[in-house]
């Protein structure tokens, strides 16, 4: 396709402009929400559109939440880039906090080495637990979504227990460890707020997923296998073992997300439930990045702060910060739907005899 | 363990597994709808979670058949939008099911805080209405047997004998009716029916609905029953395990029902044995469902493909 270098810029305008157009509705649905619910609607409004900018603080937090969808985004997309969906990442990001949290709460944890060994133990971790259900699919044909999901759970819950029997000073009753010392945790950027490692480590894990994915022979088969696995399959790939190497990687991005929650410095500790439910919002940073690594950071950015500002709205106002589900639904909806632009209707009716097969076409090509 | 075995054999185990089984088939029959007409719903449990809220804000209002039957229609409406995202709008099913799973884990807490004024945890003082037990006392003049049966059969929900009912339905209505082999077709080779006229976008349409409808009902039971009042997250992971019972069910109705029924047995056990087994740490019981779905999914999966082979290796 020699047309591809050229549509390659007005194909990222075109997806920038739905995402974009998918993110006005959804504010506009928040907005009638926050109208029909809130005693105080402008208040609640104007917190979430302009919250995360109050104060260097919240700025903090919105970077920190940044780094932490981009790297859930970059998992998600590493799996459907290979049409598996496998929604494993919470329980990969359960398992990668304990294992970072139990490297540094050892003595290694007082060491320089704190925070390589432990980033390392929970990728480790985090790879593992993305292989079983790929081993699952590619060896028994067990279904990844429901495997990755049981897994999930199964990881909460052992974490939890680890965290509230084992790991908790003994006899408090707390529900979560003491502070990591202070070399486990990653160190500030800037002095002062939460703009830590975390980010550095987020663009370095797009970079690198983007180089995999683009710039590997491992990649492309990825991708064919994504696209076409029939294709792939006759073309001598085999399949499977792109499949579970694919969702290893991505498991690993998971683990290495559990470390960033853990030893950020926002945590600096290992809670019971400790992930707030963030990991499943990598789903929707995917979807809208269209699994483009390189695109994941900046749907993180613009949603990041939608979801700081809906935190805000809840604490700052009478709108609970759940209404965020409801954005989240909507934008996942109308990005992952063959909804257009107004203006592509006509352009349609124009093309009339062929308008049938181009709509499947492109609802395939989307992936 | 003697204590274990003593409490699995006796007749209040026999009703909390009947209790426990009872959401579980329904969305398993709900899943096995959807999937026999080739769109896999994974948003069992998103549906099951709003329609179980549904139920509790309606009952305070109205009386519990009220509320079931909302339940039922939400849960159906969220069919009908997954129909029209993915049919009309071409979207991936398994994303639009799990965008309706977030809106519903979102959603069901932003809705329980404006019901209750401020409460995301529980809808503790919301009066939410029960649905009525099923007692047969008459069960007792029966001779000999009498009060053992009237032990077995007495004390279930209204929905758990509809349950029963519906897997017949459900069985009569795949294999002995014109829209049943419809609606398989459909599933299995969309070009046969849609050659034949049948209009094939609708019959998946439909079958959305009637998922739906189906896991509304699963969870009107839950929070109607097993449960009086919705806790945050209260499905906790069991329309996933009704998608699990779906693909295990070997996707007949009577399959999906004892693939339910094993599912329910498990998670009633998680409920016996904290009281039998308090040394066990609360969490690691809690496991036990999820564990034994993966269990029984992969040495379904294996069986299966096994067969398959075998299959093949026959043609050769």
């Amino acid at each position: 396709m020699s047309a591809r270098s050229y549509s390659r810029w007005s194909a990222v305008g075109r997806e920038t402009g739905r995402a974009a157009l998918a993110l006005l509705i959804a504010v506009i649905v928040a907005l009638v929400i926050v109208l029909a619910t809130s005693t105080d609607p402008l208040k609640a409004f104007s917190t979430l559109l302009t919250g995360p900018l109050s104060s260097n603080r919240t700025i903090g937090l919105w970077i920190d939440d940044v780094a932490k969808l981009t790297l859930t985004g970059l998992a998600f997309s590493l799996v459907f880039q290979a049409r598996q969906f496998s929604m494993g990442v919470q329980g990969q990001v359960y398992m990668g906090g304990l294992f970072a949290a139990l490297v540094a709460m050892s003595p290694v944890g007082g060491t320089m080495f704190a925070i390589p060994l432990a980033v390392l133990a929970a990728m480790l971790a985090g790879a593992a637990y993305g292989f079983l259900p790929g081993y699952a699919k590619a060896r028994f044909g067990a279904s990844e979504i429901v495997s990755s999901l049981m897994l999930n759970y199964i990881a909460i819950l052992v974490v939890n227990f680890i965290v509230r029997a084992y790991l908790a000073p003994a006899g408090s009753g707390q529900l979560m460890t003491k502070d990591f010392p202070d070399t486990a945790i990653f160190p500030a950027i800037i002095p002062g707020t939460r703009f830590d490692l975390g980010i550095v480590i987020a663009l370095l894990a797009t970079v690198l997923v983007w180089f995999l994915l683009y710039r590997t022979a491992w990649g492309l088969k990825l991708r064919l296998v994504g696209h076409n696995p029939g294709f792939a399959e006759y073309a001598g790939i085999r399949s499977s073992v792109i499949m579970v190497s694919a969702m290893t990687a991505a498991g690993a991005i998971g683990g290495l997300l559990g470390a960033v929650f853990v030893q950020g410095r926002a945590f600096g500790n290992i809670a019971v439930d400790f992930d707030g439910n963030l990991a499943f919002e990598g789903i929707l940073i995917a979807i809208v990045a269209r699994s483009r690594p390189l695109a994941v950071p900046f749907v993180a950015l613009c949603y990041g702060y939608l979801r700081q500002g809906a935190q805000l709205m809840g604490l700052r106002t009478d709108v609970p910060s759940e209404m965020i589900g409801v954005i989240q639904a909507i934008i996942i909806l109308l990005v992952a739907s063959s909804f257009s632009l107004p203006g592509r209707k006509t352009l349609q009716r124009w093309f009339k005899p062929r308008s049938r097969l181009p709509a499947g076409a492109s609802a395939g090509e989307a992936r | 363990m003697i204590e274990l075995l003593m409490t699995m054999f006796s007749a209040t185990f026999f009703v909390t597994v009947i209790r426990t089984t009872t959401p579980l088939l329904f969305a398993t029959l709900g899943g096995l709808i959807s999937d026999l007409s080739g769109a896999l719903n994974v948003a069992l449990e998103g549906m099951m979670l709003i329609a179980a809220l549904t139920a509790v804000i309606v009952s305070v209002y109205a009386p519990w058949y009220i509320a079931v039957l909302a339940a039922v229609l939400a849960s159906g409406m969220l069919g009908g939008l997954m129909a029209f995202f993915h049919l009309k709008l071409k979207a991936d099913i398994i994303l639009v099911g799990f965008a309706v799973n977030i809106l519903a884990t979102g959603g069901t807490v932003f809705a329980l805080a404006i019901a209750t004024g401020g409460d995301k945890g529980t809808s503790i003082n919301l009066q939410s209405k029960a649905i009525p037990a099923v007692t047969l006392p008459w069960l007792d003049a029966i001779p000999g047997i009498g009060p053992v049966l009237r032990s077995l059969l007495s004390g279930h929900s209204i929905l758990s004998w509809l349950g029963a009912l519906t897997v017949f339905l459900v069985w009569y209505f795949l294999y002995r009716t014109p829209w049943g082999l419809w609606l398989r077709g459909v599933g299995e080779y969309p070009a046969a029916p849609e050659a034949a006229g049948i209009p094939v976008g609708k019959v998946r349409a439909w079958s959305l609905v009637a998922s739906g409808a189906l896991v509304g009902l699963g969870g009107a039971q839950l929070a109607m029953f097993n449960y009086v009042g919705f806790t945050r997250d209260m499905t906790a992971g069991r329309g996933f395990i009704a998608l699990g019972a779906v693909l295990l069910g070997a996707r007949h109705p009577v399959g999906a029902m004892l693939a339910a029924l094993l599912f329910g047995f498990f998670e009633a056990l998680s409920i016996v044995m904290p009281n039998l087994f308090n040394w066990i740490p609360s969490e690691l019981i809690q496991t036990i469902p999820f564990v034994v779905t993966i269990l029984a999914l992969v040495l379904f999966s294996y069986r299966a493909q096994r067969a398959r082979q075998m299959r093949t290796l026959s043609k050769l």
